[in-house]
């Protein structure tokens, strides 16, 4: 187990080490990237280059006369040090952008991810249980325009009638501007009224998909002899609905949760621009509406760490709900 | 032992009687109860399924749509071309209704139909193509090449898709759409590949397979009849799957603006309406947001259906069951043979 | 052992104690399009050990569930179903409410399905198995859980190392033997096994056979045995019944049906079993297949395959007739088959080459004597 604890925790860092490379990639090697929008800029404000190349080397972790390895060296060392650069358009280091930004869109996007597979199992196990029956059909038609629904549409939708027609809930932050960012009660309601309907547009949306699926898998499950000995064998129905039917149904859906989660972190992007939400995926639009390449790539980085990280948490965890997957051979989480 | 009895046992009894025609095989019968397994059953239990006849009529409406655009038989969306914040019905020339500069809404969608169905064909091919591939050959030879290729598949799974899609989009300005497409996809292959590869390991493990390994059947012909033939109904689910994630991602990176704004898009123009018009905030520009998210909205539909009604037809257990309750005599005819091998 | 056999037999044949008893019983699909089981009427005595054979498809899974009222949906079970407790009242199955089916199932007719590995829930341990079945029947959970070591025992397996793994952990073998125990915890009367040994190989099987018979003996069991495989069982049981699409065509004493099989299907079955010291050429596969629960051809289901059909075969289905007192066969030529298809192996039981050779019984049980008598 420890062997294994170690080389999963090695192939985290190693993904870790990979997306930041690939992130100094692209900011060292983009065509027409913001160093020679900025550079040309400066060049024309009268900048000596010398204060240019310091200017820059200040935004990048980059010094533009060192060699390509000694720049990939030092860009490398600054983002383990947590140095992710500075942010052209809003002037400010990356890091501080992000750490104000991360806890709101981790919020939102767990809450909205753990309430779309709390749901979809339980209507899932409930359509599976009464299949064919009207509940069913009704629910899978609901669960069919559910899916075929993109989540920024229902969000357009809901900002516009609840936020800007009705005006029953805010339309844009993370909390009231009135309210003290501290601990309190008002702050907490404040955040949770904030947080409804970019969660609902994520769960409602994403709730069909897994609702079907979690159907399909029910039924297959219920097919399953060990459940017709189960009941042969005189078990009370809730306990075969929940230890026969239920545990054997979720657990692939397991793996799709990370999918999931990582599908929800990427769509914050959207997500956040429509509800002003200054998250993650809020600041990433910024920056790419900026060209604004260390706040992006820092974005991106710190999305994907998130990721990566979820997917480890998932793949411990799963090897312990499930007994079938050894320790070792959990590669099979995904 | 009395051989005399074993000989006229074989001389004198014909057990193949050849009033049995219920269960007589002739090679043509074996044929066209291939073609009744494979192809005519399948097809009826699809045709019988209203998800699949909803979907196709619908992804075969935005073909049409598509095809009319290409050939011209509808005007392009122009600048001016009516007066402008029609609304929907107020002019039924407009039927849609028109927008801030005077276009037609209903000629915007139109138009942008054919660029949308190339886009998601490549994408799809794409995701599912190389899905497959490197999953029946990682899942088929093992070893290093399995590790290498699942290690690749891990690394770019962590990766999240839409950030990263934007961030290329964002360097690389594609317009071409079958580029975009592939784009798109450009992760997304990884989970699929992923678990085609161990249902690839499942196969493999079948007892016939194992024969025809033994046998010294050469793997490419073991592929192609083997393995395959049983990743089909997979294979066909999840290109619908991809194909609608194709619509998502790219009306949503149009929508967000970072893909060049040149070519027709649903995206481009609720882009337009929502961040040039103030869509959200005007009753008169709202038919100009609403428009075009219906007609996503439809299109995914009719993918999703097209998906579910498959699954139905490949899922050997979902069929069983369905057909138990549907009345359609086809359906129930497809299932006695299943329903009795299941229960017996 | 051969004697205690014969004689548990004998005694129970003769004090006609019937512990189960199935009446014209059907189970039809498709609002009574199709059956899977056909007016079946069998007696199963108390302490008998019976075989029922036939091949894949023929519905002797629907027989066994039968017996517990416990078709799968959307199957529709007719007929009449008794269930004879030691010294109780008749027990009609079929009429039992939900509390008594409950009762009735596991606490007095248990059954092991066929695959063990299925009949395991995946994710939980085999120790959870044998504590929730106790705690659904308000069994005491010590008392249980000691029996429950003690039958696993008895079928050589390691109690504590079993319990406290998951399914998967244990071979077919293991997985097959600690489901029997399952099956046996609450002490039932009756054991209706569906395949127990299909999926097992030869050796596995033939030690299986050997615990079950120890079993039957300790726990005094009537036991059900289902199988296609009619070697096997008939070095196991007191009594055969032949089953060929859907109906029982044939039903005797297992020397009786060895020695003196009167249906044209269980002679042809009987020449179709490989057979150790019969060359392979005298081997004969039955022609044709079985009827599938649409198409059971008019008559008697098996014409189309039998070398004595003829126009009443068409006509008619045979009813049972009765070959000696406890030997019935359903067929219209039932006198004639002997002479129309010999067995391959010799019935007179002087040499090595019967049908049970290749059983090679491990505990040495033979059936073998109790054949002799030749042609009638």
């Amino acid at each position: 187990m420890s062997h294994y604890l170690a080389k999963r925790t090695a192939r985290v860092l190693f993904t870790v080490y990979l997306v930041a490379t690939f992130t100094f990639g692209m900011i060292r090697l983009l065509p027409g990237g913001p160093l020679t929008t900025l550079r040309v800029k400066l060049a024309r404000q009268g900048m000596d280059p010398d204060q240019i190349n310091a200017y820059i080397e200040n935004y990048q972790n980059i010094r533009p006369d060192a060699t390509l390895l000694e720049q990939y060296q030092s860009y490398m060392l600054s983002v383990a040090g947590g140095d992710l650069g500075r942010s052209i358009s809003l002037d400010e280091p990356v890091t501080n952008i992000l750490a104000e930004a991360v806890p709101w869109t981790v919020f939102v996007v767990v809450v909205s991810t753990v309430l779309m597979f709390a749901f979809a199992v339980l209507f899932g196990a409930m359509m599976a249980y009464w299949e064919g029956s009207r509940f069913d059909q009704a629910l899978t038609g609901v669960s069919i325009l559910s899916a075929s629904v993109p989540f920024y549409v229902l969000a357009l939708l809901l900002v516009y009638f609840l936020g800007y027609q009705y005006q029953v809930l805010p339309t844009g932050g993370t909390t009231g501007l009135a309210v003290e960012k501290e601990l309190s009660v008002p702050f907490v309601m404040s955040a949770l009224e904030h947080a409804i309907l970019p969660v609902a547009s994520f769960t409602i949306t994403g709730m069909g998909v897994q609702a079907l699926a979690m159907r399909g898998n029910s039924i297959q499950v219920l097919g399953e002899d060990y459940v017709r000995v189960a009941r042969l064998r005189g078990l009370a129905d809730r306990r075969i609905a929940t230890r026969y039917v239920g545990r054997n149904a979720i657990l692939p859906m397991y793996t799709g949760f990370l999918l999931l989660l990582g599908f929800n972190l990427g769509g914050t992007i959207i997500l956040e621009r429509i509800f002003s939400y200054p998250g993650l995926g809020f600041y990433m639009f910024k920056a790419l509406k900026a060209r604004d390449y260390p706040l992006m790539m820092g974005t991106f980085l710190v999305i994907t760490v998130a990721l990566v990280v979820g997917a480890y948490v998932a793949d411990l965890t799963y090897s312990k709900v499930d007994p079938r997957i050894s320790s070792g051979g959990s590669n099979e989480a995904y | 032992m009395k051989p005399t009895e074993t000989d006229s046992q074989v001389g004198g009894v014909d057990w193949s009687s050849s009033n049995a025609a219920a269960t007589d095989l002739s090679r043509l019968d074996r044929y066209r109860d291939l073609y009744q397994e494979r192809v005519y059953k399948p097809a009826v239990v699809a045709w019988s399924d209203w998800r699949t006849r909803f979907g196709l009529l619908i992804v075969g409406f935005y073909v049409v749509v598509a095809l009319i655009a290409a050939l011209g038989l509808y005007p392009s969306p122009e600048t001016n071309q009516a007066p402008r914040y029609l609304l929907p019905l107020e002019n039924m020339d407009y039927v849609l209704g028109t927008t801030a500069t005077g276009t037609d809404l209903l000629a915007l969608l139109v138009h942008a139909t054919p660029e949308m169905m190339l886009m998601i064909t490549s994408g799809a091919i794409w995701a599912t193509g190389v899905a497959v591939v490197l999953g029946t050959v990682a899942g088929f030879k093992g070893g290093t090449t399995d590790r290498v290729l699942m290690a690749i598949a891990d690394f770019v799974m962590a990766i999240p898709g839409l950030p990263l899609i934007m961030i290329l989009a964002i360097a690389f300005t594609p317009e071409n759409p079958l580029v975009l497409g592939v784009l798109i996809t450009l992760n997304y292959w990884a989970g699929l590949g992923r678990s085609i590869r161990s249902q690839v390991l499942t196969i493999r493990e079948q007892n016939y397979v194992e024969a025809s390994r033994t046998m010294g059947t050469p793997t490419h012909r073991i592929i192609r009849k083997d393995i395959i033939p049983n990743l089909m109904p997979y294979v066909t689910v999840n290109f619908v799957t991809a194909a609608r994630y194709v619509i998502f991602a790219s009306v949503g990176l149009y929508f967000l603006g970072v893909l060049p704004i040149g070519a027709e898009n649903w995206g481009i123009t609720m882009y337009l309406a929502y961040s040039t018009a103030g869509a959200l905030y005007t009753i008169e520009a709202a038919h100009w947001l609403i428009a075009p998210m219906l007609a996503i909205l439809f299109l995914s539909l009719g993918l999703i259906l097209l998906g579910q009604g498959m699954d139905r037809v490949f899922n050997p257990r979902v069929r069983t069951r369905l057909a138990g309750e549907s009345e359609s005599t086809a359906g129930s005819e497809a299932e006695d043979s299943n329903a009795s091998t299941e229960i017996l | 052992m051969t004697a205690s056999h014969s004689s548990t037999a004998t005694s129970a044949v003769d004090a006609s104690d019937t512990i189960l008893e199935l009446r014209n019983a059907s189970v039809t699909y498709d609002d009574g399009e199709s059956y899977v089981l056909d007016d079946v009427s069998i007696d199963i005595e108390r302490n008998e050990i019976i075989g029922i054979v036939g091949e894949s498809g023929s519905g002797k899974s629907m027989l066994a569930s039968a017996l517990l009222d416990a078709i799968p949906d959307p199957g529709l079970l007719s007929g009449e179903v008794s269930y004879y407790p030691e010294g109780g009242e008749r027990v009609d199955v079929l009429d039992l409410d939900g509390a008594s089916l409950k009762e009735l199932r596991w606490e007095e007719v248990s059954m092991v399905f066929q695959g063990a590995m299925s009949s395991f829930n995946p994710t939980m341990k085999v120790r959870g198995h044998f504590e929730e079945t106790l705690d659904a029947h308000d069994a005491d959970r010590t008392a249980g859980m000691a029996r429950a070591r003690e039958l696993l025992e008895d079928l050589y397996l390691d109690p504590q190392r079993v319990l406290d793994s998951y399914p998967h952990e244990l071979s077919g073998g293991m997985q097959q033997r600690a489901l029997i125990a399952l099956s046996l915890v609450l002490e039932p009367d009756v054991l209706v096994m569906d395949e127990p040994t299909a999926a097992l190989d030869l050796l596995m099987q033939r030690s299986i056979l050997v615990l079950l018979e120890k079993l039957q003996e300790k726990y005094d069991l009537t036991m059900v045995f289902i199988t296609h495989d009619l070697p096997l069982v008939a070095s196991l049981a007191d009594r055969l019944a032949v089953m060929y699409a859907f109906e029982l065509v044939e039903v005797g004493p297992t020397e009786e049906i060895l020695g003196h099989a009167s249906h044209p299907y269980t002679r042809a079955l009987l020449n179709a079993t490989p057979n150790l010291d019969a060359p392979l050429e005298e081997m004969e596969a039955i022609e044709g297949s079985s009827p599938a629960p649409v198409n059971v051809p008019e008559g008697c289901s098996f014409r189309p395959r039998c070398p004595l059909a003829d126009e009443s075969c068409r006509v008619d289905a045979p009813e049972h007739s009765t070959v000696v007192d406890d030997h019935s066969v359903a067929c219209h030529h039932w006198e004639d088959s002997a002479g129309e298809i010999p067995l391959n192996y010799a019935p007179d039981g002087g040499t090595s080459a019967d049908v049970d050779a290749d059983g090679g019984t491990p505990d040495g049980m033979d059936a073998d004597g109790s054949r002799g008598g030749g042609e009638r």
